[in-house]
């Protein structure tokens, strides 16, 4: 019953801190155009998406032939994909107080292109794109990236 | 070669078809071009890491790596940008905009000033695809942080309610104070300084 009584205040900060971590990591950005065919992959589930969904990290967007998505994440970067695209967000990480963060962008096939937002603006290559030939680090941008097959 | 007996040339088209396979496999390229910037920063891409790595610095400049790794160079026009990019850059969402509210002393009232920005702000959120809202309030450092750091949650709090009931769905709305931290002019404590006194508005 003591160990209880000690452990309590524990437990409920721990609860806490993981409740404030989750609801900073689950949001990272929403989508903001769709035309034609565009889904988002979360654990392998495939959903439709429109206008106003919001993207978590390890999230996926596909999108089909005649087909765009536009994206704006927390850090105000912009992403927007043409048709035949698969993008994965892999790694996104962002401190709206600091403007401290990590971006990765794991693109697979298709074309996108970017506008680098505060995770880019406070650290030189913290916002990365990988692509199956190579990585591009971003340092304050906007660029253009086509996936050739 | 491929002239022999019917065996022979399925044999053939195999091996013509493994071919093709291994060289679309190792056609794969990546593309990457610097755009002009729409606020005229200097910015960059690298491509790749190491001792292979390429700097993009110039708008229009771009660089293609196949999948031996190999960097070839070279400059585009703004047509084949516009061609090969089209359905992308159309598809781009527009930039953030921010607007500054003030406030009177203690108020949490938008001062009458603050009007004509206020209409500009309604107007941006309705024009947009699922706008976010951004609020954050501050305040002067006339009172206590602690007072202040309820003031200015409270001023941000009374912006967030006023666009709730001008129809902007909730959930798109996040509202922040940051008391007397972050002012826009920096003063001694105890003085009353109007430009501090605000919310800022990010819409997004």
């Amino acid at each position: 019953m003591r160990f209880i009584h000690r452990a309590l205040p524990v437990i409920l900060f721990g609860l806490l801190v993981c409740g404030f971590e989750r609801a900073a990591w689950a949001e990272i950005g929403q989508i903001k155009n769709v035309a034609g065919q565009v889904s988002v992959w979360r654990n392998n589930v495939q959903q439709t998406a429109k206008v106003g969904d919001l993207l978590e990290q390890a999230d996926v967007l596909t999108t089909g032939a005649n087909s765009s998505v536009g994206v704006t994440f927390i850090d105000n970067s912009r992403l927007s994909a043409g048709p035949n695209s698969r993008i994965e967000l892999k790694q996104f990480r962002f401190d709206p107080t600091t403007n401290n963060g990590e971006f990765l962008a794991d693109m697979q096939r298709g074309t996108l292109a970017i506008v680098s937002g505060q995770i880019a603006k406070r650290s030189p290559d913290a916002m990365k794109v990988k692509t199956p030939t190579t990585i591009l680090g971003v340092r304050g941008t906007t660029f253009a990236v086509k996936v050739e097959e | 070669m491929c002239v022999m007996s019917q065996r022979g040339l399925y044999s053939c088209v195999i091996v013509a078809a493994a071919a093709l396979l291994l060289a679309s496999c190792a056609s794969v390229k990546t593309f990457v071009v610097l755009l002009p910037e729409e606020t005229g920063v200097p910015s960059a891409v690298t491509v790749g890491e190491g001792n292979r790595q390429a700097i993009l610095e110039v708008p229009l400049s771009a660089a293609a790596v196949d999948a031996r790794g190999n960097l070839e160079k070279s400059t585009v026009t703004t047509e084949e940008i516009n061609r090969i990019f089209a359905d992308a850059l159309a598809a781009q969402p527009p930039k953030s905009i921010s607007f500054t509210l003030y406030f009177d002393t203690n108020s949490t009232e938008v001062s009458a000033a603050s009007q004509s920005a206020l209409a500009e702000l309604l107007a941006e959120v309705a024009k947009r695809a699922a706008a976010e809202v951004q609020v954050t309030g501050h305040t002067d450092r006339v009172g206590t942080d602690t007072e202040n750091d309820r003031l200015s949650l409270e001023r941000a709090e009374a912006v967030r309610t006023m666009l709730i009931q001008r129809g902007i769905k909730a959930s798109f709305i996040r509202a922040v104070g940051r008391g007397e931290r972050e002012p826009l002019v920096s003063t001694p404590d105890e003085q009353p300084e109007p430009r501090n006194r605000r919310v800022e508005v990010i819409v997004r």
